[in-house]
């Protein structure tokens, strides 16, 4: 039964590493920037949902602002910054994103304190599911269900729209699809938004499971590393199959070797880049 | 003179500098051993194209490894400090090995994650490492007629293996094994074709930037008496990758810049404000927008505006720097 639990457990820790590193991919995609920022919109996004509970707004409302106010503030980064260095080699992306990085981490401890807090979730969800022996918090059931939704809402957003389409073809030439007519600066500009968005609804989906703390941005963004290293880079199949694996492997692990826990998920990336150098489902 | 020599004559006015201008001898220390650091990582990401977000993974073994010898065994100060090079060199092979497998930023993204990978195994393995806690009351014993205890005399001690391993790296970013690295940096696919050994090559600079970055390690450990889990974790990798942007990738005099600036303004600002990472985030932002070849480009220009004379001197020369 333990282990019944602790597998429903990883596939909610597997959805949220999953929209994390989509975020992550997406932006690498069509943008071809490495974004080392991305574990600080998850830290932002953890903390602003916190911030805005604590001072006595709907969990709910929370939830959707929270990630909104990160997707603005990416938008403006992208705008005001990003935009200007896309054509640096990789080092510089790295140089900022890092840069940036830092300035969220310590602006949060300004803000907030270095201890970091707990969040509740809402009343609605604050019990237990019974189904016969097995027990299961509401709050957790609500993160899988929730996030399986977003995830074919978003399968549908890349495959099924026009947004879609612009963004699939930018990731292979976005001279092609400036010529075509189509403002590759907005396109940017927006999946910047949605990739940092996603991070952000992570952190604050995760805060009421973990709690929120000022390190927990770099946490992230090395999972989010070992998930588009196994899965693939560019690839949502990838990043999904990848997110559920290693949210799996780390909850079973908690198990049976709680110290190791977070140990084996990078073994395992190890051990995939051995025998699969591309990564699972990736191409290139 | 060519410029490699003048370049180890500056790096020589620094180590003798740096004593007559700072309060404290461990200050003046760590901006050495930072710069043999940053040295060993310039040698991976300005000669060979590989940019490392895990120098932090071998400067934390060697503080650990220098460490355990020295509490475990009765072995002597310098047969630690070798361990801590030869482990560095071995986990630099290996994890250089499995990096390589990929490139660009899926490299970059690797190595991060090892970097991981070695700070969980360090925080898992509590009764080893110390844990959060560190590894501590780590002596610093005498070696044969020197005494190390005062810092001073530590910090010369430290100076005198700094400018032994700059002229090594100095050596080997001039050998034709360097040479080869640069061909690598510049086109990879041409160097294959030739008929180099490129992962062979790059393997190899990964254990020599593995063994000094050890060794680094294990210098910091002995400094502070202390083999610290912030030793190993991901903002040593961090700091280190820093420090070499900052100072600039053309040369290795260059990474003593960097260390030296990073060491020594972190300091300064840390005393002031303890957010002062938040400062130094808004620095690399404006160092990569305005001064993307670091300090030492700046250094350069400036040269190059004050002495009007020898920027007829380049022009005649494109390529050629002032220094």
């Amino acid at each position: 039964m333990i282990y019944l639990f602790q597998l429903v457990n990883g596939i909610g820790l597997g959805m949220l590493y999953f929209l994390l590193a989509v975020g992550l991919s997406i932006i690498f995609g069509l943008l071809h920037f490495v974004n080392f920022a991305h574990g600080a919109f998850y830290l932002l996004g953890a903390y602003l949902a916190y911030d805005m509970i604590e001072r006595g707004l709907n969990f709910w409302a929370g939830l959707v602002l929270a990630p909104l106010v990160v997707a603005a503030l990416a938008a403006l980064t992208e705008i005001v910054l990003l935009r200007r260095i896309y054509h640096l080699p990789h080092t510089f992306h790295i140089l900022v994103t890092v840069g940036l990085a830092l300035m969220v981490q310590e602006l949060v401890i300004i803000l907030w304190g270095p201890v970091g807090g707990n969040v509740s979730p809402p009343e609605a969800l604050s019990g237990v599911v019974m189904l016969g022996d097995f027990i299961y918090p509401q709050y957790r059931l609500f993160v899988i269900v929730f996030t399986m939704v977003l995830a074919l809402g978003l399968w549908w957003l890349l495959e099924g729209t026009r947004l879609g389409a612009v963004v699939r073809a930018g990731s292979e030439s976005t001279d092609m699809v400036s010529l075509l007519g189509i403002d590759i600066l907005k396109v940017n500009t927006a999946v910047f938004a949605l990739g940092a968005g996603l991070a952000g609804l992570a952190g604050s989906l995760a805060a009421p499971i973990r709690g929120v703390e000022p390190f927990m941005g770099v946490e992230a963004l090395g999972i989010a590393f070992v998930v588009v290293v196994i899965g693939g880079m560019g690839s949502y199949t990838g990043a999904l199959v990848a997110g559920l694996l290693v949210g799996i492997v780390q909850s079973i692990m908690t198990t049976l070797w709680p110290e190791g826990a977070r140990l084996m998920i990078y073994l395992g990336m190890g051990l995939v880049i051995l025998t699969m150098p591309r990564g699972l489902l990736g191409r290139a | 003179m060519n410029r490699s020599s003048l370049h180890f004559i500056l790096a020589a006015i620094v180590a003798v500098a740096l004593p007559l201008f700072m309060r404290s001898g461990t200050l003046a220390s760590e901006v050495l051993i930072y710069a043999m650091a940053a040295s060993a990582c310039n040698l991976l990401l300005g000669y060979t194209g590989l940019l490392s977000f895990g120098q932090g993974i071998f400067f934390g073994l060697g503080s650990y490894v220098v460490g355990l010898t020295l509490l475990h065994t009765p072995l002597p100060l310098g047969l630690a400090i070798l361990f801590s090079i030869v482990i560095g060199a071995l986990v630099a092979t290996g994890v250089g090995w499995l990096s390589i497998r990929r490139q660009g930023v899926y490299f970059v993204m690797l190595t991060l994650a090892f970097s991981q990978f070695f700070y969980f195994l360090a925080y898992t393995f509590k009764d080893i490492t110390g844990g959060d806690n560190g590894l501590l009351n780590i002596p610093r014993p005498d070696v044969g007629p020197l005494v190390l205890r005062s810092s001073w005399a530590y910090y010369a001690f430290i100076a005198i293996i700094f400018l032994l391993i700059f002229a090594t790296l100095q050596r080997v970013a001039s050998s034709t094994f360097g040479r080869t690295l640069l061909a690598i940096r510049d086109n990879e696919e041409r160097a294959r074709a030739i008929g180099f050994p490129v992962r062979t090559f790059k393997i190899t600079a990964f254990a020599i930037s593995g063994a000094v970055t050890g060794l680094a390690g294990a210098l910091h450990a002995l400094l502070i008496g202390v083999a610290p889990l912030s030793n190993i974790d991901y903002h040593m990798s961090e700091s280190i990758l820093i420090m070499t942007i900052i100072g600039g990738t053309g040369n290795l005099f260059a990474s003593v810049l960097g260390a030296g600036f990073y060491v020594i303004v972190s300091d300064l600002l840390s005393t002031i404000w303890p957010r002062w990472l938040l400062l130094l985030g808004g620095l690399l932002v404006v160092v990569a927008l305005f001064m993307q070849q670091g300090l030492w480009g700046l250094l350069e220009r400036i040269i190059l505006a004050l002495r009007p004379a020898s920027r007829t001197a380049a022009g005649k020369e494109p390529g050629r720097s002032p220094l």
